[in-house]
């Protein structure tokens, strides 16, 4: 067995809010182990001193001093864990500084959260993967580009998507609602295969991702199964072009949004939000529907709006649809409703995401709801930049699988 | 025997003080020898679970974070048992039990509150200080009456 | 989650700690091996770790403490000796309580020498010290002083 990938945690507070065997449960199953770096009392006076951040509590000066034992290579580590407690807004100060700081400083992988006592080991699972595969598979994750013939699967919350590569080209790809797990992925496959001229016995590789990733790995004998984190930040670089230099990909997904600060093509700090589904695509799926218009349809109509025209004051998807429908009671256009309902789900993920990011240009958006033009035009307002969508891009993770498990054929 | 709460509840002078002076001290780890003492569901390390931040909540509102609310399950009901108190204000570098600013400040606010005997100090710095610091505490400690 | 079944119930542990020039932890430790009784003792770099009943904990303790009661100093712990959840070789690095004690025995040898001092002096003699919450005021003679300089 290979050794545990080290996490060395920064915190303040887990073990007081009953989640510390959470934490340590989510980094076991991923292979890692959890430690606290070794420092002494003047190492903590001094350290904390010179990083110049004036907080009150002890423990976050512990976390100050550690974060620099990390950068400075007093202690040896694989990746780093910072946690603290959500609603402190001194712990979130500290929180951000640091992320930024080692991120800057050194090569070393950075995952923040910041926890409830509800919070699960299921729900540190992803990021925790991400954090020990950067750490364990730099080399894997290196890869540029696609070789012999590989297929790519990605088992989403709200669709199922698959890609056939052959020679480093997209030759089938297949897309569906998900329903069964292993049904809809079947008939994507089948559609991607067909598309594509190739039957399942010239595949040489498989690769899985996504909320079904172990269920359809498993059943499809992957070589590789690997969270969305690292899987559609290297798809985006690839697509975009973009597998050099910083990046920053942004996937606002049917059940939760990722924010990645990417640099050569391998994410260096990232965020997972997933608690209001008001920030989702889900939400302009129901936006949509309420305007009796498909998905597809819902970004030109939006394009042709001014969201500023309809009162948005809620952030959650029950009371955000209801102003939606009283803006239309009230004589709303359609295209303003569409626009506002755009604005609001950028507008979120900026507040709650990319706060906790570098943004470094180019900013890529992928995932399915990249191809809503109203979406990708208001999160390029609030940037202030222009956003790249990869061609392929609502398949970035079925790329990005297809991509990575060309490193297993036997052959390589 | 008066049963004195000690700022910060992890320091050892002030713990051995205390007890050196024939009274009982509150301090953290009675509170935590309490908790991996008692069976219920493993959460190591302190056997913290994510019940005790849900205790907290009759000493701060549910948008206080977690961490506060777990401390203060350990801490409210040893403030709501103190008699008397010693508080040490300059106790910049305690960690962990005593790690977080914001639960140190309700513990000092709940323990000013209330109408028991209470010492105000500081670490001494000098030999000096330290006879003024420890005549202090033993006058305080001696004036409680009752001890053993 | 699984259920958690606690060891040593009805037990406490207490931290013996040794700041002295006549005594080492080690020594302390052999005395306390001679009257421990079934008493857990651990030896560690501060001094002692002792577990057992109350009773016969305090008693050791009692013992211990003439070998040079001015700078021997004892704290209760939540934990039994050598518990695995606040291992230093399983948490990587030491609990966080461990740099408060680190930062006490800094201040230690002023408490030893204070109460070493006040078997000696007069009770009434030794001042209070300042009350930390309270703003000192600004003595009339301190203030004439700064405004003359001031001026000049």
């Amino acid at each position: 067995m290979t050794p545990p990938v080290r996490i060395a945690q920064i915190s303040c507070g887990p073990d007081y809010a009953g989640v510390q065997a959470e934490i340590n449960a989510a980094a076991q199953e991923v292979n890692g182990e959890i430690f606290f770096p070794d420092i002494a009392l003047k190492d903590i006076r001094r350290d904390f001193d010179s990083f110049g951040l004036d907080v009150k509590s002890p423990d976050l000066k512990l976390a100050i001093a550690r974060a620099k034992a990390l950068v400075d290579g007093r202690v040896d580590a694989d990746a780093v864990f910072i946690a603290t407690c959500f609603r402190c807004a001194e712990a979130a100060i500290v929180r951000n500084e640091l992320r930024r700081y080692i991120h800057e400083n050194s090569k070393l992988p950075v995952v923040s959260y910041s926890f409830t006592e509800r919070t699960t080991s299921g729900t540190l699972l992803t990021r925790m993967e991400a954090l020990t595969t950067i750490a364990r598979r730099r080399a894997l994750l290196a890869r540029e580009t696609q070789s012999g013939i590989t297929l790519g699967l990605d088992s989403g919350s709200a669709t199922t998507k698959a890609v056939v590569m052959k020679d480093n080209q997209i030759i089938g790809t297949g897309w569906e609602p998900t329903t069964e797990v292993l049904k809809s992925a079947n008939s994507v496959i089948e559609h991607a295969l067909a598309e594509a001229g190739i039957t399942m016995k010239e595949i040489e590789a498989i690769g899985t991702t996504g909320y079904g990733r172990f269920l359809v790995g498993k059943e499809l004998n992957a070589d590789l199964i690997q969270e969305e984190l690292t899987v559609n930040s290297k798809g985006a670089v690839y697509l975009a072009d973009r597998q050099h230099g910083p990046a920053t990909v942004i996937d606002i997904g049917g059940m939760d949004n990722k924010a990645i600060a990417v640099m050569d093509g391998i994410p260096g700090t990232f965020t997972m939000g997933g608690i209001c589904a008001g920030a989702s695509g889900r939400f302009l799926e129901m936006t949509a529907k309420r305007l009796g218009v498909d998905i597809t349809e819902l970004g030109p109509l939006a394009m042709k709006g001014m969201g500023v025209h309809v009162p948005m004051n809620s952030y959650c998807i029950v009371f955000g649809t209801q102003s939606l429908v009283n803006a239309l009671a009230a004589g709303s256009s359609r295209e303003d409703v569409a626009a506002a309902a755009c604005h609001s789900v950028a507008e979120q993920v900026f507040e709650q995401q990319l706060q906790e990011v570098d943004i470094k240009e180019p900013v890529i958006m992928v995932g399915g709801t990249s191809l809503i033009e109203g979406l990708v035009h208001a999160m390029g307002e609030l940037l202030q930049t222009k956003i790249v969508v990869p061609h392929h891009s609502q398949y970035i993770g079925s790329v990005g699988s297809a991509l990575l498990a060309s490193g297993f054929i036997k052959d390589e | 025997m008066v049963k004195v709460f000690i700022y910060p509840a992890t320091s050892l002078i002030l713990s051995d003080m205390v007890a050196r002076f024939g009274h009982t001290p509150l301090s953290s780890a009675v509170a935590i020898r309490e908790r991996i003492q008692t069976p219920g569901l493993e959460s190591p390390p302190l056997q913290i679970t994510p019940e005790e931040p849900k205790k907290g909540l009759k000493w701060a509102a549910v948008e206080v974070p977690a961490g506060v609310r777990g401390r203060m399950s350990l801490y409210g009901p040893m403030v709501e048992a103190a008699e008397a108190a010693i508080i040490i204000n300059d106790a910049d570098f305690s960690f962990g039990c005593m790690g977080c600013a914001r639960t140190n400040e309700l513990i000092k606010f709940l323990l000013r509150e209330k109408k028991i005997p209470k010492l105000d100090l500081n670490y001494p710095k000098n030999e000096e200080e330290g006879v003024q610091f420890v005549s202090a505490i033993k006058t305080f400690l001696t004036d409680l009456g009752g001890a053993k | 989650m699984t259920a958690y079944t606690p060891t040593h119930v009805g037990t406490v542990t207490k931290y013996v700690i040794v700041e002295s020039f006549e005594i080492t932890p080690a020594d302390l430790a052999v005395r306390g091996y001679e009257i421990a009784e079934g008493a857990m003792i651990k030896e560690t770099c501060f001094g002692l770790v002792i577990n057992g009943k109350e009773e016969e904990v305090d008693r050791i303790i009692a013992e211990l403490r003439k070998a040079d009661p001015d700078h021997i100093f004892v704290k209760d712990r939540g934990f039994p000796p050598g518990d695995a959840r606040r291992c230093r070789a399983n948490l990587g690095g030491a609990r966080p309580g461990y740099h408060g004690i680190e930062h006490e025995m800094t201040v230690i040898p002023y408490v030893s020498y204070g109460l070493e001092q006040i078997k000696k002096r007069d009770a009434s003699a030794i001042p209070h010290p300042e009350n930390p919450r309270e703003q000192p005021v600004l003595a009339i003679e301190k203030l004439k002083k700064l405004m003359e300089a001031q001026e000049s």
